[in-house]
Parts: structure tokens; C-alpha cells; sequence
């Protein structure tokens, strides 16, 4: 994925349908369900057994960067079922590990994570599916637009966070009651810096 | 006093003979710790009439625990704002300065539809005339030693204390309120302003400071015990492990609770001819043995002799234990009066 340079203004880069956008490539990722086996206790596996979840298949994702930060818009199908009581949300993923589970204990992974009832997003240490820790604030930011039934949510932190040039995408789908490990989560992609 | 004890475990006993429903319990936890906006429907301490649908609604058919046969856990429901109602707003104005004095009554200001509460069906109970039947039962996190919430949790944000006491660190908690799905009891809230589960906490600063728990300290009816499980001569150890009247709720959900039950005894039913029907009890005992499982019969039999011993004029030490003469052997050693504490900090 291209990592493209922009001399935008902060305000502009995190407003998810800013002109800044337009003219870098989108590039889509497909998704799928972080696995049953790997969620990190017997009553999570136990009751999910017979449940779908991980139902967001793709997202569009695309990279922006100016001096010192990095900003990603992701962009997706919203479900039209309604949010009960969790909500959509999604997080970049930072670091080098195993991304299909989240982490390990052994290899943490760092989290931007947004989420549509919060007012902004949290950094977490990622050591396994929802095995999740809070960090303090690491100056992420995130801003989001839900028009015609699609998502759009810019999540942005310190450039200098990015370990590896390679970026995860994780999301939930809250109207599925999916929270914590029951995501559905991309592979690693590369950043292509300009 | 430096009352931390290692990987003891702080119980409760509840005598539901003297419980008389006055949710003198739930308030004085309600005043001390869920005051916020956002807490206005949590009810850490709450007492419900039996049998009935309780609170949240219907909690006991919510799932959760773990298999009786197999141990495992146990798929639950996550309660919903609506299953615990409450939180109302009520007409104060037009009741008080509206000009319709007699008119209009103190209502929720909520659709009658569907309306529920914390304790809505008081005093409804079961049975019909002349053996319609109900006791109270106050409820609280069970501060379980094989706890539900706490294996479920994914962040480890719920953790036991070397008292036994269940906690939540909220910092840690993220919200994914699988504790509330798993907890059979249905004892844990959701704060929606700051994204975490909440649940009693047993009074940890005061028990730390040798002061009883405020739904037992405040309870008129000297109904409630707190102790430790393991101290030999504790009113609390003495009713659960010497003479066994005082039962875990729902034994079977397998999480091994620390809030012990002293089965409600009741008057005989009426025969269809007005006539004392001196077989049965009007609190049919299958029904209490639904609650507390086949030990409940056991109790109550021990519970019948030893009154029945005392109206000989003879001594019962379970009968004294149980009317507690001097209010402090409620407290076990948490008898400091909260009064006596200087907040530091």
C-alpha cells in the first residue's frame, strides 16, 4: 500500500471526506475471522462455537502521512442491523507479529482502536485475541463518517510508531456483538513510503 | 488493624427468617458507590420478593455458570438496560406544583409498557389465598471461588483477592462484557459513560479498614453475617460448615458462592375447610430446593429442632447465633465503627 505524502493540515487529514484523500489509491483488503481456537478462554470458544462472526470481509484502506504522523482511512460496509449494545468499531495494527491472532504474549502487537461510541481512540498492547491492555496517551486521534450505509474512519498516530513499514487492519462488527478477539482481521500489508 | 489474610475467603450469611425486605442494604450500597449519572441502575445490593421474576428480569433463566455435569462453562445471556429497568425519572413537578394535588400520583416517567425496575414485583410472590406466600432475598456479587466473570474476562481485568473478595480494575476493563453473559447471577452492570463493567466490590476500603460491609453494618434486622469462612468459632463458619443451615444460591450453577442462605421457614397451609394442614409448609419446600439445592431440606429440619428445643425451654446455640442478642457478632472481626475511621488521601 502506497504511504503517500501530504503537506494538508492536521485538521484536514483526519477529516475523513477531506479532498486530501482524493487522488491516493485505495486499496482493498480482504479480511477474515480471527480463528475460534485462538480466542483466550473456554467461555469465549464455548459460546461462540456455533456463531459467524469476523463478518466484515474487505475494507478500503489508504495511507497518508505529513512530517511526523501517519493517517489511514478505512473505509467499509456498514450492516444495517442495528447496534444493540457493542459498536462498530476497527484498528490499525502496528508492529511484527502474528496479526491473525492478535498477538501473542510473546510478540505484543500496538493497536490504534476507534470505536463509534467513544470519543477518541485508545492505544492498546494487543497480546492475543482480546487479550488487550491500555496504553496512556500515545497521541492517536480519529475521526468518522457513517453515510450511505458505509464507514469512513480516519485513524492517525506518530509516524514514528510504525515498526516494520508493514500495517494490520481489524474489524468489528458490533451489531454482530463482535468485541475483544471476534474480529476479523487482514494480513500484513507493506507501507510503500513516497 | 491489618486484617489481609491470604487466600482466605470473606463470606456472607443471610438469614432470610429476619430479612424483612426494607432494602435498608441496597440503599446504604447504593449511597456509598453507584451515584454517578450513569450508575442510576445499578443496584449492587438489591433485595427481591420470592419467587419472582427478580432483577434483572428473569435473571435465573439467563444462562451462565458452567455445566453441572461436565464443568464447562456455561453460554449466558448479557442482561440488557431494559431486563434491569429502573433508573427512572419521575413527575415530581406536576405532583408537587402542578395544581392537580389528588389527581395526578408519582409515576415513572416511562412507558407503562414493558416497565421493570429493581424489586418491581414486590410482595407478589405466589400461591393462592389463604396460602399465597413470599419472603425477601437480598442479592449481591457472590464473590464466587470459581468465578464465572473473571475466567471469562479476555483483558484480566477481574482478579480474586487474598480475601476472596472478586474485583474488577477498572483501567483494565474494556467492555467486552463477557463477565456479564458468564456470571449465572446476573450480579454485573454496564457503565455506559465510561465503557465498563461494573459489580460490587465487597466493600474492599472498609473491610481493609476493619469495618463490615455496608449492607451488612446498616441492616436494621439483623439479618446479615460477615466473616471468614475458615474462622472455627465465626457465627459465619459455624452456620455454613457446623450446623449447615445457611446454603449457597443455585449450588448448581457450579461457582461455588460465598453469599450463604438461611432458608425461610413457614407456617402451615390452610386446608379447603380453614383447617391447619400440619404436614406441609406453605412455602412448598421443592420450591426452596430449586433456590438451594436437596441441603435445603436437611436445614430446615435442623432449623424446626432446634426452635422446637428452645420452646422446651432448653438452650440452642444456633437459635442464639441466629437471633445475635449483641448486633456487633454480625460484624465477625470487621466490628470497627465506620465513625472511628479518619479518611486519609
Amino acid at each position: 500500500m502506497k504511504l503517500a505524502k501530504s503537506e494538508q493540515d492536521r485538521e484536514t487529514l483526519i477529516d475523513p471526506s477531506s479532498k486530501a484523500w482524493e487522488g491516493t489509491p485505495a486499496q482493498a483488503l480482504s479480511l477474515s475471522p480471527v480463528p475460534l481456537e485462538a480466542q483466550p478462554n473456554e467461555y469465549i470458544r464455548a459460546s461462540w462455537a456455533t456463531r459467524s462472526y469476523g463478518k466484515t470481509g474487505e475494507v478500503s484502506a489508504t495511507a497518508l502521512a505529513d512530517n511526523d504522523r501517519l493517517y489511514v482511512r478505512l473505509q467499509w460496509e456498514d450492516d444495517p442491523a442495528p447496534n444493540e449494545e457493542f459498536p462498530d468499531a476497527a484498528a490499525l495494527v502496528l508492529g511484527n507479529g502474528d496479526l491473525g491472532t492478535l498477538g501473542s504474549s510473546e510478540q505484543p502487537l500496538s493497536l490504534w482502536y476507534w470505536a463509534a461510541d467513544r470519543d477518541e481512540p485508545l492505544s492498546l498492547t494487543a497480546s492475543g485475541p482480546g487479550v488487550f491492555a491500555r496504553n496512556g496517551d500515545n497521541g492517536i486521534s480519529g475521526a468518522a463518517d457513517l453515510s450511505n450505509g458505509r464507514w469512513s474512519v480516519v485513524i492517525a498516530g506518530p509516524l514514528a510508531a510504525l515498526a516494520g513499514d508493514q500495517l494490520g487492519v481489524v474489524v468489528w462488527n458490533g451489531s454482530n456483538q463482535e468485541r475483544a478477539g471476534l474480529a476479523a482481521v487482514s494480513s500484513w500489508v507493506a507501507l510503500e513510503k513516497e | 488493624m491489618n486484617i489481609q489474610a491470604q487466600n482466605r475467603q470473606i463470606a456472607w450469611v443471610v438469614d432470610l427468617n429476619k430479612c424483612i425486605g426494607c432494602q435498608t442494604c441496597s440503599v446504604a450500597c447504593k449511597v456509598l458507590w453507584t451515584r454517578e449519572d450513569s450508575e442510576k441502575a445499578q443496584w449492587w445490593c438489591s433485595v427481591n420478593t420470592q419467587p419472582g421474576e427478580g432483577t434483572p428480569r428473569g435473571w435465573e433463566n439467563m444462562g451462565g455458570g458452567f455445566e453441572e455435569q461436565t464443568h464447562r462453562a456455561k453460554p449466558g445471556e448479557q442482561p440488557t438496560p431494559a431486563d434491569f429497568g429502573g433508573g427512572f425519572e419521575f413527575n415530581h413537578e406536576e405532583v408537587f406544583y402542578g395544581g392537580s394535588a389528588g389527581k395526578v400520583h408519582l409515576e415513572p416517567q416511562a412507558p407503562r409498557e414493558g416497565r421493570w425496575a429493581m424489586n418491581w414485583d414486590e410482595d407478589q410472590g405466589a400461591g393462592e389465598w389463604p396460602n399465597s406466600y413470599y419472603f425477601y432475598m437480598p442479592r449481591l456479587c457472590n464473590h464466587c471461588s470459581n468465578a464465572p466473570c473473571l475466567r471469562s474476562c479476555p483483558s484480566k481485568a477481574i482478579y480474586k483477592r487474598d480475601d476472596g473478595l472478586v474485583v474488577r480494575d477498572e483501567d483494565a476493563c474494556l467492555g467486552a462484557r463477557f463477565c456479564m453473559e458468564a456470571c449465572p447471577y446476573k450480579k454485573i452492570y454496564f457503565n455506559y459513560d465510561r465503557h465498563v463493567a461494573q459489580h460490587c466490590i465487597g466493600c474492599f476500603p472498609r473491610i481493609e479498614a476493619g469495618v463490615a460491609p455496608a449492607c451488612v453494618r446498616q441492616c436494621p434486622g439483623r439479618a446479615v453475617f460477615v466473616g471468614w469462612l475458615d474462622e472455627e468459632q465465626s457465627p459465619v463458619s459455624r452456620l455454613v460448615n457446623e450446623w449447615k443451615v445457611a446454603l449457597p444460591l443455585h449450588p448448581e450453577y457450579g461457582t461455588r458462592p460465598n453469599v450463604y442462605y438461611v432458608p425461610p421457614l413457614s407456617p402451615h397451609p390452610l386446608n379447603e375447610d380453614m383447617s391447619v394442614n400440619t404436614e406441609k409448609s406453605r412455602i412448598p419446600p421443592e420450591y426452596l430446593e430449586s433456590l438451594f439445592g436437596s441441603e435445603v431440606h436437611g436445614a430446615l429440619d435442623f432449623l424446626n429442632a432446634e426452635m422446637a428445643k428452645t420452646r422446651e425451654g432448653k438452650t440452642s446455640e444456633l437459635m442464639k447465633t441466629l437471633i445475635a442478642y449483641k448486633w456487633q457478632e454480625l460484624l465477625g472481626p470487621f466490628a470497627v465503627d465506620p465513625a472511628e475511621i479518619i479518611a486519609t488521601g
